[in-house]
């Protein structure tokens, strides 16, 4: 383990050992002194453990491509966005489009996300212990998107086969999105992952699997039809 | 972009460090509005009496305004006259016709504006960075429990003192806001506004905020009240901070265009548009969260 002081350098400086480090064959890296500072650990292709002791701010672990990334405390906009695979942890809270257009790998966010989360997500598994904010999962293709708290609204707007599951309350649904039933299998394979990716501590005051609500798009927005040009005023 | 801050010490004494605390979150967050800096800063209440900053002109040369301002001043109980840069600033004795007073200064001169008055409240803003304004007014020294600030980066009006934030809910005493966003049925409410009335110093669309404020304010509604308002009849992207004599509150747009966060603990409040800003000026170990949208926060002192 080595540590990186990020108090006096540039983003770009930290970035760069960062990325030494890792070169240099280090396996787990610590960040001390982020300050909140944007654009951590960005765009790091190599499998590695980067602890971010205290908050990260905006596009946090944004472009990674393996390593898996810790936040100690809270996260900014743009967290993990478009990562392809790794896992991203955050402790606190997280921005505004946190998980956005990721294309894999895992994201989990043990406090709270704001608005826009998992939007036009491609892939990969996002897990909130949580609440979301307005407009979590609009237009997402693939992938499943869990909030273990509430839901704001528009959830799952416009979705394509993205597949959502809610343990609180969702405030309203969006434009499209729909209740479908949770089977014994799948609600086995949902305390799966849970019981996987968050602490056991943390799981133990969640909604057991089965009784979350699973959302999926009702797929009337996948083919045009002027019959359901209502729908689709709604929509745009 | 642009960067909004606000901190209330829920703790400390009249005599607390407010202006150092948004010194400081305002530097972190410089590069989001290089235009302008404001603070609105709330320090000791002295019974029977209100302060005015008035704004000389654009340059800072209004020697000969000041004398005249002083004279008319001295009519309504004017003590304590200091000039600093663009800014004319005194005491005077608490009046139920503050609409006199402004009215009479602002006689004096085309660019003759009264930026702030209040029990508490005083209002500092010009263009340029944080460290320019700390430069010019040594805003760091100011004492208060709490405060707002905003850096600007303008879009849609030009860049001058008076189009530069904190607003003050003008003609209500201690009543300040900062905004980030945009208004966008601004025209539309600036022209209900004017038809009744109401002067609009500026074309910048945040300045309806303050008015629209004032307005419900006046109407009798309680803070939070009028500050939910906010959230169904102003259209387009804003987060707001709103501060009185005795609070301070956000609130956030329905969709959440723009970023707020905060962070409570027992001894204090603080409020930005980036975490950095409030670790920038806060040392310890605290939680930050993002609001939400159409979230209203109110916290009085």
């Amino acid at each position: 383990m080595v540590e990186i002081d990020a108090a006096g350098r540039t983003t770009r400086e930290v970035n760069r050992a960062i990325r030494q480090r890792i070169a240099e064959s280090c396996k787990e890296v610590v960040l001390r002194n982020p300050g909140a500072r944007h654009n951590l650990a960005v765009a790091i292709l190599e499998d590695a453990h980067i602890r971010i002791a205290g908050s990260a701010g905006y596009y946090c672990g944004g472009l990674i491509d393996g390593p898996s990334i810790e936040v100690e405390g809270s996260a900014g906009w743009g967290l993990a966005e478009s990562m392809l695979s790794g896992t991203v942890r955050v402790h606190g809270s997280a921005g505004s489009g946190a998980a956005a257009a990721v294309r894999g790998g895992t994201v989990v966010i043990h406090g709270d996300a704001a608005a826009r989360l998992g939007v036009s997500m491609k892939g990969g598994i996002v897990i909130v212990a949580g609440n979301c904010g307005y407009m979590a999962g609009f237009m997402a293709q693939k992938g499943t998107l869990i909030v273990c708290g509430n839901a704001g609204e528009a959830f799952a707007d416009s979705m394509y086969a993205t597949v959502c599951y809610v343990g609180g309350e969702i405030a309203n649904l969006g434009t499209d999105a729909v209740i479908a039933p949770i089977d014994a299998g799948e609600a086995q394979q949902l305390e799966k992952i849970l019981s996987t990716h968050l602490p056991a501590t943390l799981r133990s005051t969640k909604p057991a699997a089965a009784d979350f609500k699973k959302v999926v798009a009702g797929r009337k927005l996948w083919n045009f039809d002027k019959r359901e040009w209502r729908t689709w005023q709604e929509a745009l | 972009m642009c960067g909004i801050v606000g901190y209330l010490d829920k703790v400390g004494t009249e005599g607390g460090n407010v202006g150092s605390v948004l010194l400081g979150m305002l530097t972190a967050l410089a590069c989001r509005g290089p235009d302008s800096t404001g603070v609105a800063v709330f320090g000791q209440h002295r019974p029977d009496e209100l302060i005015a900053q008035i704004k000389l002109g654009e340059n800072g040369n209004g020697t000969e305004y000041a004398r005249k301002i002083e004279e008319t001043g001295k009519e309504f109980g004017g003590r304590e006259f200091s000039q600093t840069s663009a800014y004319l600033r005194f005491v005077f004795t608490e009046t139920n016709d503050l609409h006199a007073f402004i009215t009479r200064v602002e006689a004096t001169g085309d660019p003759v504006e009264v930026v702030s008055v209040g029990r508490r409240l005083e209002i500092v803003k010009q263009v340029g960075s944080p460290s320019r304004l700390e430069k010019t007014f040594g805003i760091s020294a100011f004492q208060g429990k709490h405060g707002i600030g905003h850096t600007r980066l303008s879009t849609e009006s030009v860049v001058d003192l008076s189009h530069s934030q904190p607003f003050w809910g003008h003609g209500y005493p201690d009543l300040a806001i900062v905004h980030n966003g945009h208004i966008t049925n601004y025209h539309q409410l600036r022209r209900r506004y004017e038809q009744r009335g109401t002067r609009f110093y500026t074309e910048n669309d945040s300045e309806v905020v303050a008015v629209f404020l004032v307005d419900k304010l006046q109407q009798g509604r309680g803070l939070h009240t009028a500050i939910e308002s906010i959230v169904r009849e102003l259209d387009g992207s804003f987060s707001c901070l709103v501060a009185t004599d005795s609070a301070l509150a956000f609130v956030k747009d329905a969709f959440s265009f723009k970023p707020l966060v905060f962070a409570e603990t027992d001894d204090f409040v603080a409020v930005a548009t980036e975490e950095v800003a409030i670790r920038n000026a806060i040392p310890g170990d605290f939680t930050v969260r993002e609001a939400q949208a159409k979230e209203v926060r109110v916290w009085s002192r």
